[in-house]
């Protein structure tokens, strides 16, 4: 395999039109964090720009950050933290339920687009990139957006390089949205719903006008393996329902006692506050209850994004019929699935059921002989598919860049 | 008119009693419009200097009537340019002369209201504030409100990724919007996204919102609704100079307050709002910020005194406090009314609507005074002050000769200078053709190119609203050749592992 460790924007720009010369594909790597997620890609050359991993420049007072794409995630994160700010889209820590040893990249980030529980309130990763510059599969540098966060200058490409999974461009420099990390938060807890409920209990915080800024279930099954972060809440081994509100103290601390009025129908619930809620929330991000360390570790893991009321009703029955894991987010928007390890990780079963509710379910965690059997990402409706092929081609024609890591027919 | 738009297609004109007929086939009765008295309604937007009677005005009913009449006009070569409200600020819905103006104001009902999932299934022609009021029996609302909101229509405000003044908390258009029914030119009809917080695939959804008309015909959005706020109370914070102002909203944002609102006027603007709504406002300032804190009210009173402490800390001279929702909507009524107020001081005014860093803000201003200068007309400001955000008003007549050509050559210097300070051509009303021959100014032609290759995957023949956005338009096959660069000896000095 031959790795090419780009030093800045020029060198990206030579080594994918000597690419495109010598029809030759790249997969584009930072960290390679997330290189399990997809098709096995159809190259041996890997452009490597995790050198690309200077921060250009750092203005709190702008609530912006302009970062080259290959800068370490957790460096950034203790950057912006440092200034008491954050990405309000809580993204990712993939390590644990992949099994790797790094975090990613600020590009990676991007690039898979995987938002944690504030994404119902404050947006992914394409409502936080206010612009990039990328190198097109064409060899070409170009820039879109810009450094200001209100701007309609021109179409939006970074709402298609966020999530693209680096198939439309090699991002070098990113210019991202930073917010305030709010004062304290509290979480309040519900013991011993089972799905259906818990989905009406999430469905009636997030329809109230308390501002929860996050609401997830862990069925009881989720406690099957000992979880981290999760300690002294686990305790008890019944199903956790779970809801957070953020702000000024005296703002939380209210609406988290209205919160439990409305939600007194579904039991009383018990409010947590700052350090145990966060490790709380970080834990249901990062999926710690499937992590590859952990006794599901082995199984394939789906993410699943569906309207959030029939959250309950789809993961239910996906547990039922293949007797796997579910832990719900996004207020049941958001499907985490761990399923016993079968050839095509229960595909079929995962996309009819997640179709009949209007959802897409993507294989985040599978061997690679499992991914040569399963499409990884959710297929869409052939005019939908052939629009998104007609846009790959527009910024990378030869398909030099990761070619073959979303669709199994694009393999060579 | 000082925009070029394309040259119009003569062989097209020709056959205009045909293509009239065709489409009537398509869209029978009153929904084909074919004369001058007629169209005139439909020969400008909201930006009143444009002016073109399109060839033929189509009102279809329904989407099946859009994809046979973009099906019909691909195959033809006939330019079709959509409309919704038309109060496009930009000339995003300036008709062609030798193009079907396509109107989407038959599109006017709300198909389904689902709380649970906390979303409305909306008709493109539905104006952004009946999608509020269609939940607010319920507590919901619809975020993003441009201050058009009466009249502007949900289908437009994806067009232009439309913002408004509480964008800064909430988000624009963008941040607002989940999913579609598009029709491409082809006459292909797509579901794109839905209900989900997420689309499957590449964003499509982000990319069609903001793409001005040029991409598709939206006929369904998906919108997100949520809760109103318990309460809301704005502060009139006046200042004896804009950089004391400008210094304010830095802490602010500085001290992780994220208000609903934040705006700064500047005097001539002040002056003109109050001669025409009385509002109370301090004649004696040079800025003026209008600050609103929304959420619990426990938490609103908590960030007002903070908010206050902050202002008399950056040496405000006045500082009120809203006490009652009238007092608040009263603050609010000399904002809302500033471009009217501004149209009684001076026969006509051009809106700008560049964004700059929020630090860059007493630079701007002053380069603005010093063009106000070099061309000898007016220019009272108004400023989304949170995201940076100028809306200057340049003053004029357009019955002296030379000012209008003067005013907008004032006009493009304030944006290239925006572009200048680190920011961008538009923040919110979109580049249309008023800003179109600006863009050379802010990316290159590379960056342009990019942006047209994309446009090209949706619409291969340039057929829909050409002559917006692009200063120059290029032909896809063209776009889309690959350039081979001698790739012989690859990257010799790059590190290899």
């Amino acid at each position: 395999m031959d790795t090419l460790r780009v030093r800045d924007a020029k060198d990206v720009e030579e080594v994918v039109r000597a690419a495109i010369a010598n029809e030759q594909p790249l997969e584009i790597i930072g960290h390679g964090s997330k290189r399990s997620i997809g098709h096995a890609m159809v190259t041996n050359a890997v452009l490597d720009v995790s050198a690309l991993n200077a921060v250009t420049s750092y203005e709190p007072n702008e609530l912006i950050v302009t970062l080259q794409a290959g800068a370490p995630l957790a460096d950034v994160l203790s950057l912006i933290d440092a200034k008491n700010q954050q990405f309000a889209f809580e993204p990712v820590n993939t390590a644990p339920l992949l099994g790797t040893s790094v975090s990613g990249t600020i590009g990676g980030m991007i690039a898979s687009g995987l938002a944690g529980p504030r994404r119902i309130r404050a947006g992914g990763a394409r409502d936080h990139l206010l612009g990039a510059h990328a190198v097109s599969g064409f060899g070409d540098s170009f820039k879109t957006g810009g450094k200001v966060v209100k701007n309609v200058t021109g179409y939006d490409l970074c709402k298609l390089l966020a999530g693209s999974w680096g198939t439309l461009s090699v991002m070098t420099e990113v210019t991202l949205k930073v917010m305030p990390k709010p004062e304290a938060e509290r979480t309040l807890l519900l013991r011993g719903l089972d799905d259906a409920a818990a989905n009406k209990a999430m469905t009636a915080a997030l329809g109230s006008p308390f501002d929860v800024s996050a609401a997830a279930h862990l069925p009881k099954s989720a406690f099957r393996a000992r979880t981290e972060g999760l300690g002294d809440i686990a305790g008890q081994g019944e199903a956790l329902t779970v809801l957070r509100l953020e702000g000024i103290i005296a703002s939380a601390s209210h609406r988290a006692g209205s919160l439990r009025e409305l939600l007194a129908p579904f039991g009383t619930a018990v409010v947590i506050g700052d350090a145990a809620s966060s490790a709380l929330w970080a834990t249901i991000r990062d999926v710690l209850p499937f992590a590859a360390s952990a006794a599901l570790g082995a199984w394939p893991v789906w993410r699943i994004v569906c309207p959030p009321a029939s959250g309950a009703a789809l993961g239910t029955q996906l547990a039922r019929e293949t007797g796997g894991d579910i832990i719900y987010d996004w207020g049941g928007g958001l499907i985490w699935a761990a399923l016993p390890r079968k050839g095509d990780a229960h595909a079929p079963a995962v996309r009819q059921r997640t179709n009949a509710f209007g959802g897409h379910a993507t294989l985040i965690r599978a061997d690679e002989d499992v991914r040569r059997e399963v499409d990884v990402f959710h297929p869409q409706a052939p005019g939908v598919a052939a629009l998104s092929e007609r846009v790959r081609t527009s910024f990378d024609p030869k398909s030099i860049l990761n070619r073959g890591r979303l669709t199994r027919s694009a393999r060579a | 008119m000082a925009i070029m738009m394309p040259a119009s297609d003569q062989a097209v004109l020709a056959r205009r009693a045909e293509i009239v007929a065709a489409l009537r086939a398509i869209v029978p009765g009153e929904g084909v419009i074919d004369t001058p008295a007629e169209m005139r309604a439909y020969e400008s937007d909201g930006l009143t200097a444009y002016r073109q009677p399109p060839m033929v005005v189509v009102l279809p009913d329904t989407t099946e009537q859009i994809s046979l009449v973009l099906k019909y006009c691909a195959a033809h070569g006939i330019k079709v340019v959509p409309r919704g409200s038309g109060t496009s600020l930009s000339g995003g819905a300036l008709p062609l002369e030798d193009g079907v103006l396509l109107g989407l104001g038959k599109f006017k009902r709300i198909r389904e209201i689902d709380f649970d999932n906390r979303v409305v299934v909306t008709e493109p022609g539905v104006t952004n504030l009946a999608i509020s009021q269609a939940v607010a029996h319920a507590g919901f609302y619809y975020a993003p409100d441009p201050s058009s909101q009466i009249a502007c229509s949900i289908g437009g405000n994806v067009a232009e990724n439309s913002g408004g003044v509480h964008c800064l908390k909430y988000g624009m258009t963008t941040n607002n919007v989940l999913g579609c029914e598009i029709v491409l030119m082809s006459g292909e009809i797509l579901r794109i996204g839905g209900k989900s917080a997420e689309n499957a695939g590449y964003d499509l959804m982000g990319v069609i919102t903001g793409s001005e008309g040029l991409l598709g015909v939206i006929t369904e959005i998906t919108v997100r609704i949520l809760q109103k706020p318990e309460t809301a109370r704005a502060l009139m914070v006046g200042f004896a100079e804009v950089e004391a102002a400008g210094e304010c909203v830095a802490r602010i944002i500085g001290a992780g307050i994220i208000p609903g609102g934040m705006e700064m006027m500047d005097k001539p603007a002040i002056h003109a709002a109050e001669a025409f709504v009385h509002a109370g406002y301090p004649l004696d300032v040079e800025a003026l910020l209008i600050i609103e804190l929304d959420g619990p009210k426990i938490e609103v009173d908590e960030l007002i005194s903070r908010v206050e402490a902050i202002a008399n800390g950056c040496g405000s001279t006045t500082c009120q406090i809203s006490s009652s929702e009238a007092e608040r909507n009263l603050f609010w009524a000399g904002r809302k009314a500033a471009f009217p107020a501004v149209g009684r001081i001076s026969p006509d005014y051009l809106c700008m609507d560049g964004t700059i860093p929020r630090g860059a803000l007493p630079k701007a201003l002053a380069r603005i005074r010093e063009l106000s200068e070099k061309y000898q007309l007016g220019c009272a400001n108004v400023f989304h002050a949170g995201d940076g955000n100028l809306h200057p008003l340049i003053l004029y007549d357009a019955n002296k000769p030379g000012e209008i050509e003067r005013a907008e050559a004032f006009g493009a210097d304030i944006l290239r200078a925006c572009v200048e300070f680190g920011g961008v051509l538009t923040g919110e009303h979109g580049v249309g053709i008023e800003k179109r021959d600006l863009m050379p100014d802010m990316f290159t032609e590379i960056d342009l190119n990019q942006q047209q290759r994309l446009k090209c995957a949706f619409d291969s023949q340039g057929l829909l609203n050409p002559g917006k956005v692009f200063p120059t338009l290029h032909r896809c096959a063209e776009l889309g050749r690959m350039h081979v660069h001698a790739g012989k000896l690859a990257f010799p000095d790059i590190p290899r592992f």
